[in-house]
């Protein structure tokens, strides 16, 4: 279990690294950007990885980041339709 | 928990603090964007150096293990270990059973003689989850549903999980056994058996449930079931 931690930190961090590197080397401004693909790549990782981590904190966190996204497509959605 | 990734984490949610205030006072929000996903990394891996670290599992699979060894050398003395492992549900516990004679009307926890065989009656108790306390259900589909939640989303015991219902006997194929609980598979009771009988006795609303036979498959086990309702 723990191997598979590792493994996915690993690659949480890797790919954040590379995607916020691009982001900002595209001179990238809004904020939410950064937020959105880093949720993404985090649900990647866990998608792949598999840590299976099943305690409270975890699925709060889970749950939490969801969230987060939908917030802020839905806010860049509505940003597009009310233009 | 484990303090390195939670010392990490730490580490890097500080960093992610300076780094905002820095971009703050150069005005980018570039970088604001950069400190605040350096800050969500720092945050996730806080969160996970609360999973339970490597020696508790080692020991309590260690623990386990002694427990088994117990059971079996008891099941040895009462000349119990060609028999068949049973569940029976009661309205206040359930109990899995093993005893030359299945579904045996008076049972009790612990050791004891009915219906003129000896049996060792261990109570054992599955964690209830939204997935077992829905209205009992009928078909193979829905039992495999129930596996699935249970064995793969809750507990991450195994891969992959398939039912089949022919012949009166329900047929569960798991694939990809944990590796650390695949030991405990050559054991008269092992945790695949015990969870599968135990989950098919509640969400089938049976009185009893027998484990027919049990047979290993590469990186897998199929457990085949006979089930018994009032």
């Amino acid at each position: 279990m723990r191997n598979r931690l590792y493994i996915f930190i690993t690659i949480y961090i890797v790919l954040t690294d590379i995607a916020i590197t691009a982001l900002y080397l595209l001179n990238e401004k809004r904020v939410d950007a950064y937020v959105a693909i880093n949720i993404l790549i985090y649900y990647t990782s866990y998608a792949i990885t598999r840590p299976s981590i099943p305690t409270s904190r975890v699925r709060f966190l889970n749950i939490a980041l969801l969230l987060l996204f939908i917030a802020i497509v839905g806010y860049r959605v509505y940003e597009v339709l009310t233009r | 928990m484990i303090n390195r990734v939670l010392v990490l984490g730490i580490n890097i949610v500080v960093v992610a603090i300076l780094l905002a205030v820095y971009s703050f006072v150069i005005m980018d929000t570039g970088l604001l964007g950069v400190a605040i996903s350096l800050a969500l990394v720092g945050g996730v891996m806080v969160v996970y150096s609360t999973a339970p670290q490597d020696p508790t599992t080692n020991f309590l699979l260690n623990y386990s293990k002694n427990l088994v060894n117990v059971l079996t050398s008891s099941l040895e003395d009462l000349d119990l270990l060609d028999s068949k492992i049973w569940i029976v549900r009661r309205s206040d516990t359930t109990l899995a059973v093993f005893s030359r004679t299945p579904c045996l009307e008076d049972v009790d926890p612990g050791i004891g003689f009915s219906g003129g065989s000896p049996y060792i009656a261990i109570p054992i108790e599955i964690p209830a989850t939204e997935y077992t306390e829905t209205a009992p259900v009928e078909s193979g589909e829905d039992v495999e549903r129930m596996l699935r939640s249970l064995l793969i989303d809750e507990f991450s015991i195994c891969r992959n999980v398939g039912v089949s219902y022919e012949d009166g006997l329900y047929r569960v194929t798991v694939i990809g056994l944990s590796s650390s609980l695949n030991e405990f598979m050559k054991y008269p009771l092992d945790p695949y058996t015990v969870i599968t009988l135990a989950t098919i006795s509640r969400v089938l609303g049976a009185r009893c449930v027998k484990l027919v036979d049990r047979r290993s498959i590469p990186d897998g086990v199929e457990i085949f079931i006979k089930v018994e309702k009032d």
